[in-house]
């Protein structure tokens, strides 16, 4: 099965873009994440990268990096409130834990780690969008110029990784296909198989690295322009986000303090600035073009599309023996 | 000697002599003495058996042996006036192209674009000609619609081109291919089969080509070279290979020659077309009553297969034997990471113990789907499966062997009762590495089949998933009496396969999946005569209803009638 990360071609503004346009883009909304620690400013970047992943056709991906996202959130919340002690108001005094000492819960820590777990969202959703919609050979041909050698790792690496879980899958398969009376398969042969196999997939790729002419000493290939009309959009949306970013910061749209006591600014700068950040998130949007209106005819209307297909029966009627 | 001098022919596209290779810590060498050459614009058929050097051979005028291999090598291999063995594969990339028999493991970008484009930029070339050059190779393999599609969303008979489109990408003066249609369908194989002759006579590639489907790349070919234990055996004309292999080895023989073998007629036919024409010349001459017989038979040309949708097991089965597998408006769906859809549409299906039956179809057609519902891999989305007991052996042997002794494989009394069944039961202590392929293809149906008999009694289904991939004619005979003797002990054998003349030689029924759908089920000589692609050559030959292997067809044109 294909992971929902994989890089997937659509028609869709953000996969048309330039890898250089794409990743300073979603760069630039991390960078906001990074920057800021106001919970709304937070909440706000990762509306922006989960909508900016939606319009682009990475809903699958979206999805399962919210969930993995917030998850990782509830653990540093859960992590930062055992280990930070600091804050005036305790919601749950714990005692003497072994390693951790006297653990007192604050508020203040559990809206601390908050903070923390939704930058650490923000960027894992950014990061399955990237993942979904830039193509991966785009970015390794811009990268080759510079390190080639760790370029075609890289490259290699990627197409080996979805071989090997093809290779997986299969094992898993013929594992579970063995009759009951041949020795069970365990995870540790399973693992080791799964390693020789991968080994004489990854020599045979090498061999067609070679037969593609790798060890030729040649002079690295210009990149080919492939021109797009969406990357003037994403770089101004990125430039327009820091730019907005900096000057929010110098004007105090960050004002968040957790301790000694949780204060939250929701000031007009930091409304407002937290406002042009989700927007942000329809960058991605594709403009559908006008389309004349057909000249208007009197006379009845026929039906576009008159289908007949052949019927599936309902899950109801499903039955195994 | 320049370019141009070697692009108007004066040089062999190939040159061989007194090449002698043996792989690193080999027993012996994989090649001896080889001496040939392929010149410019010339298709080459590659024959023999498994392990006769074919591999090697295109290895060796690709600069991966010894370059990628290691080993010793004595003798010489130029190609397009290049040393291939002073030179690397890397320096010989714009002089050979090769693709080899997995297109997995042939592809290293995401994309076809990318894929296409990469040897051209590892050359350095200019980012125009690079766009020029995939841009007409897309077009010469007709994959313009690929191009933007990423590798992991492609057909087996896709990627294969794919990887072609890369290894003709720099315009090579010779591609070399290693069994490249082991894993298409007929269709796809035919197409990419006629594809390369297309490129041979336009672009003037010469074709190196190993495969052990004769039948289906003969008539394309100029002259076929054969190997024998690393030695050439035979080196000459297409019709001259038919009547050395007749006298020398007969299973290379194709069925359409085999067919005139048996029925004394000369000369031997090439492929179905010349087979005919040798017909036709006995009917101008007067020709003999059976020749007559033929006649009629070839009136039928022209018209289209009639489709035979009797069902075998309603009336060819008798009554005493019971179902083993049953399905009722079968739709299974499966989610490959995109839109889910549905693979099998509504299946109806009955196999009976002791039915020795071929599951064919397109590639997609939902074959391989069909077993793994009945072995419970998939859940059904809807309609109703039984199956009695299944033993289900898929496409890769080698998945089911993780231990290094059998015996710790299979242990015990169930164990030892399956390695009897599949004539292994001496090989208890050996290595699973050390047996032959067709050894460890048994070993694994030992493997599903263990526990699964109640005595000596096998499961309801024993079911084998393109199981003669890569298989020369002698392994596929084993397996043929294997099967044979599974269906003698009671198992319904259902095999999913590609190979036409194989489901010839082992079945009793064949069921056609088209799109999800059983769109004929009938006795095997019915269905594989009734088709232009799932048939036979000795059908396609013929084309008499019923009329499908060499035997029958010698025997209709010896005693003037089925």
């Amino acid at each position: 099965m294909k992971s929902p990360f994989a890089y997937q071609p659509r028609p869709r503004p953000l996969q048309l873009a330039s890898p250089g346009a794409a990743v300073a883009y979603l760069g630039a909304i991390v960078a906001v994440a990074f920057l800021y620690s106001n919970p709304l400013v937070l909440v706000a970047a990762g509306v922006a990268a989960t909508l900016a992943g939606v319009l682009s056709g990475a809903r699958g991906a979206v999805r399962v990096a919210l969930k993995m996202g917030l998850a990782l959130a509830l653990l540093i919340v859960v992590v930062n409130a055992l280990v930070v002690d600091r804050g005036e108001t305790v919601v749950a005094r714990l005692g003497e834990w072994p390693l951790f000492g006297r653990v007192d819960v604050t508020f203040e820590g559990i809206v601390a780690g908050a903070s923390g777990g939704l930058r650490a969202a923000v960027a894992m959703v950014a990061a399955a969008v990237y993942s979904a919609c830039v193509d991966p050979d785009r970015v390794l041909r811009v990268l080759r110029p510079l390190a080639g050698r760790s370029a075609l790792t890289a490259s290699l690496v990627s197409r080996l990784v979805p071989v090997a879980a093809a290779d997986a899958a299969r094992l898993r398969d013929a594992a579970l296909l063995r009759g009951p009376a041949a020795a069970a398969v365990g995870k540790a042969p399973l693992a080791r198989r799964l390693l020789a196999g991968s080994l004489d997939r990854a020599v045979d790729v090498a061999a067609t690295l070679e037969l593609r002419g790798y060890s030729l000493d040649a002079p690295p290939a210009r990149n080919r322009h492939r021109p797009s009309r969406y990357d003037r959009r994403f770089y101004a949306a990125a430039a327009v986000l820091l730019a907005a970013a900096l000057v929010g910061k110098a004007l105090g749209a960050d004002d968040f303090n957790t301790y000694p006591s949780v204060a939250i600014g929701l000031g007009a700068t930091t409304l407002t600035f937290s406002a042009l950040v989700a927007l942000s998130g329809l960058a991605p949007l594709r403009r559908r073009p006008k389309r004349g209106r057909p000249p208007s005819v009197n006379g009845p209307k026929i039906p576009l599309y008159v289908g007949k297909s052949s019927r599936r029966p309902s899950s109801s009627e499903v039955a195994r023996v | 000697m320049s370019e141009l001098a070697i692009r108007r022919g004066a040089a062999p596209a190939l040159a061989v002599r007194g090449l002698s290779y043996a792989y690193p810590q080999a027993a012996a060498p994989a090649l001896e003495d080889t001496s040939f050459e392929v010149a410019p614009g010339e298709f080459v058929l590659l024959a023999g058996r498994s392990a006769s050097g074919k591999s090697t051979l295109l290895k060796a005028a690709c600069g991966l042996v010894p370059h990628f291999h290691g080993g010793e090598i004595e003798g010489g291999v130029r190609v397009a006036d290049l040393d291939a063995i002073a030179a690397g594969p890397g320096e010989l990339a714009a002089a050979v192209g090769y693709l080899a028999q997995d297109p997995e493991t042939q592809v290293v970008s995401t994309t076809v674009a990318a894929e296409i484009e990469l040897p051209l930029e590892m050359r350095g070339d200019a980012p125009a000609d690079r766009a020029r050059a995939v841009e007409e190779v897309a077009l010469a393999l007709a994959i313009p619609h690929l191009l933007d599609r990423t590798v992991d969303t492609l057909s087996g008979g896709e990627l294969q081109r794919v990887a072609l489109a890369a290894a003709l990408v720099t315009r090579p003066r010779l591609i070399l291919l290693d069994e490249p249609t082991s894993q298409l369908d007929p269709v796809a194989g035919d197409e990419l089969i006629w594809l390369l002759r297309r490129l041979n006579e336009e672009w003037g590639v010469a074709v190196l080509l190993a495969e052990h489907r004769l039948e289906r790349c003969l008539a394309a070919a100029d002259r076929v070279i054969a190997m024998e234990a690393g030695h050439l055996s035979f080196d000459g004309p297409p019709p001259d290979f038919l009547a050395w292999a007749r006298d020398h080895d007969p299973a290379l023989e194709t069925p359409a020659a085999r067919l005139f073998s048996f029925a004394g007629i000369d000369p031997l036919p090439t492929g179905v077309r010349a087979a005919r024409r040798t017909l036709d010349n006995c009917r101008g001459e007067g020709g003999t009553p059976s020749e007559r017989l033929v006649l009629l038979g070839q009136q039928n040309l022209g018209r289209p297969p009639t489709p035979h949708p009797s069902k075998l097991s309603e009336e060819g089965v008798p009554p005493s034997l019971p179902p083993a597998l049953r399905a009722k408006n079968l739709w299974v769906e499966l989610d490959r990471g995109e839109d889910p859809r549905d693979v099998l549409k509504g299946v109806e299906l009955t196999i009976h113990r002791g039915e020795r039956v071929a599951l064919m179809g397109r590639n997609g057609a939902g074959k391989s789907t069909l077993l793994r519902a009945a072995a419970g891999l998939h859940e059904p989305a809807a309609g109703k499966l039984s199956v009695e007991s299944i033993a289900l052996l898929t496409q890769n042997p080698g998945d089911y062997l993780v231990r290094e002794r059998i015996g710790d494989e299979l242990p015990g009394d169930g164990g030892m009762a399956a390695l009897r069944i599949v004539g292994l039961e001496d090989k208890v202590d050996a290595d699973p590495r050390d047996l032959s392929g067709g050894e460890r293809q048994r070993l694994a149906l030992a493997i599903a089949l263990a526990g699964r008999m109640e005595g000596q009694e096998l499961p309801g289904v024993v079911a084998l998933d393109e199981p003669t991939r890569g298989m020369d004619h002698a392994r596929k005979s084993e397996l043929v009496g294997l099967i044979g003797d599974l269906a003698e002990r009671g198992a319904a054998v259902v095999v999913a396969t590609h190979d036409v003349e194989f489901a010839s030689e082992f079945a009793d029924r064949v069921v056609l999946l088209g799109d999800g759908v059983a769109i004929a089920d009938g006795p095997m000589a019915e269905v594989l005569s009734g088709g232009w692609y799932f048939a036979t050559e000795v059908a396609r030959v013929l084309d008499l209803p019923g009329v499908v292997t060499p035997e029958q067809g010698a025997a209709v044109l010896r005693e003037e009638g089925p």
